[in-house]
């Protein structure tokens, strides 16, 4: 292992780019080591890790199911019965869904009572709040994905509050919806957004909230 | 210079470095196992063997394969899938019943029996084989799968040979 990282190192002198991205100083104020209560400053990197681990499931999952009516029912009860480590994989994937959920709501509750969203933060703020869309946007559209009768009253009920918006909230629902019902086109669209267009976001927004952290470095508390 | 305590605390890190490394090590195990398992899990599969009724004893022809086509639902991932398949089956001298695939031992095209010339052959590299399915010439390695068969009151069954 060290002979691998010492033949590239030799000839892409990566001790710098390491050195820039793992090897800083926590301050003492978020250091666990020192006060248990600093564990606070961990939730964001716990949502990161939750986040790998649904990236990975949810990859090993899409060589199983198939978004369509007639198969996508059949394609997870298939990944839930008949594959080895199946329910394993989907288990992950779904406790980890919520688990992203509670874990961000911590980070969040920490960023509040830390007053870590002010001046000079303010940004990182908003781009958090993207991201937190972002992983509703991928609670909703995962939610319909098993096809089961949960998933398309879930669906039906989700839509319709969309399309209680004033004005434009009827044609928005048929946009999320692709139709007037909850179908086939809803089925497939949600996959897509679930598994190609809300990963694109959400890689995007992390690295600028990351970006942003090391820029700017932890805040301390109030 | 060695600042006083400076051993404790390299020992300190070298010991939180290693722990690191060690739940790493056991997440990756508890992580990368069940991912390599679900992926090679129809890899690893046995498939059920049914017998399948294809035809009756009084369908043959004699000292000449027949050729059958028969259909069965087969299990296909998620889905049940209706399958056609062909086997050749020929009556043996001492009044067993042989079914062979049509499955070249090559490459695995369809190979059909020709009366003419008393052979099975293969339309994609010029592989042959004789009436029991030993090879004649071209590439195939080996004669012709048997598939288990067996006769019960005139009623012919076989096993799937991708079952
Ligand atoms: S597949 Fe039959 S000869 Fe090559």
């Amino acid at each position: 292992m060290s002979r691998i990282y010492r033949f590239l190192d030799e000839r892409l002198n990566l001790g710098p780019l390491i050195r820039g991205i793992a090897d800083h100083e926590v301050p003492a104020h978020a250091d666990p080591l020192k006060n248990l209560s600093a564990m606070i400053y961990c939730f964001g990197g716990i949502v990161f890790f939750i986040l790998l681990l649904q990236a990975l499931t949810g990859v090993f999952l899409m060589l199983y199911y198939v978004p369509s009516p007639e198969d996508a029912y059949a394609s997870v009860n298939y990944i839930q019965n008949e594959t080895s480590f199946g329910s394993f994989v989907r288990g992950i994937h779904q406790v980890g869904a919520s688990a992203a959920v509670v874990m961000v709501s911590l980070h969040m509750a920490r960023v509040v009572f830390t007053g870590s969203y002010k001046k000079p933060r303010e940004l990182n703020w908003i781009v958090g709040i993207f991201l937190l869309l972002v992983v509703a946007g991928f609670c909703f559209t995962g939610y319909l994905l098993p096809w089961d009768q949960k998933a398309y009253w879930a669906t039906t009920v989700g839509v319709n509050m969309v399309a209680t918006i004033p004005l434009v909230g009827d044609f928005l629902a048929d946009a999320l919806r692709g139709g007037k019902e909850v179908g086939s086109l809803t089925l497939v669209r949600f996959f897509v957004i679930h598994v190609m267009f809300l990963p694109a976001f959400l890689v995007f927004f992390l690295a600028a909230h990351f970006f942003m952290v090391r820029r700017q470095g932890l805040s301390r508390p109030l | 210079m060695v600042l006083p305590g400076a051993k404790n605390t390299l020992r300190r890190r070298a010991f939180f470095v290693t722990g690191i490394k060690a739940l790493a090590g056991l997440f990756g195990l508890g992580l990368g196992i069940p991912l390599a398992g679900f992926f090679l899990s129809p890899a690893l599969k046995k498939g059920r063997q049914e017998w399948i009724s294809i035809a009756e004893v009084t369908q043959l022809r004699d000292g000449e394969p027949t050729k059958i086509t028969y259909r069965y639902a087969r299990k296909d991932g998620w889905r049940m899938s209706e399958t056609r398949r062909m086997a050749f089956v020929l009556k043996q001298a001492d009044g067993g019943v042989m079914a062979l695939t049509n499955r070249c031992t090559h490459l695995g095209c369809g190979v059909d029996w020709n009366s003419v010339t008393q052979r099975f052959t293969c339309p994609c590299h010029g592989g042959a084989f004789d009436a029991q399915g030993r090879v004649l010439e071209g590439p195939p390695p080996k004669p012709l799968a048997r598939l288990p068969v067996k006769v019960e009151a005139d009623t012919i069954f076989i096993q799937d040979a991708y079952a």
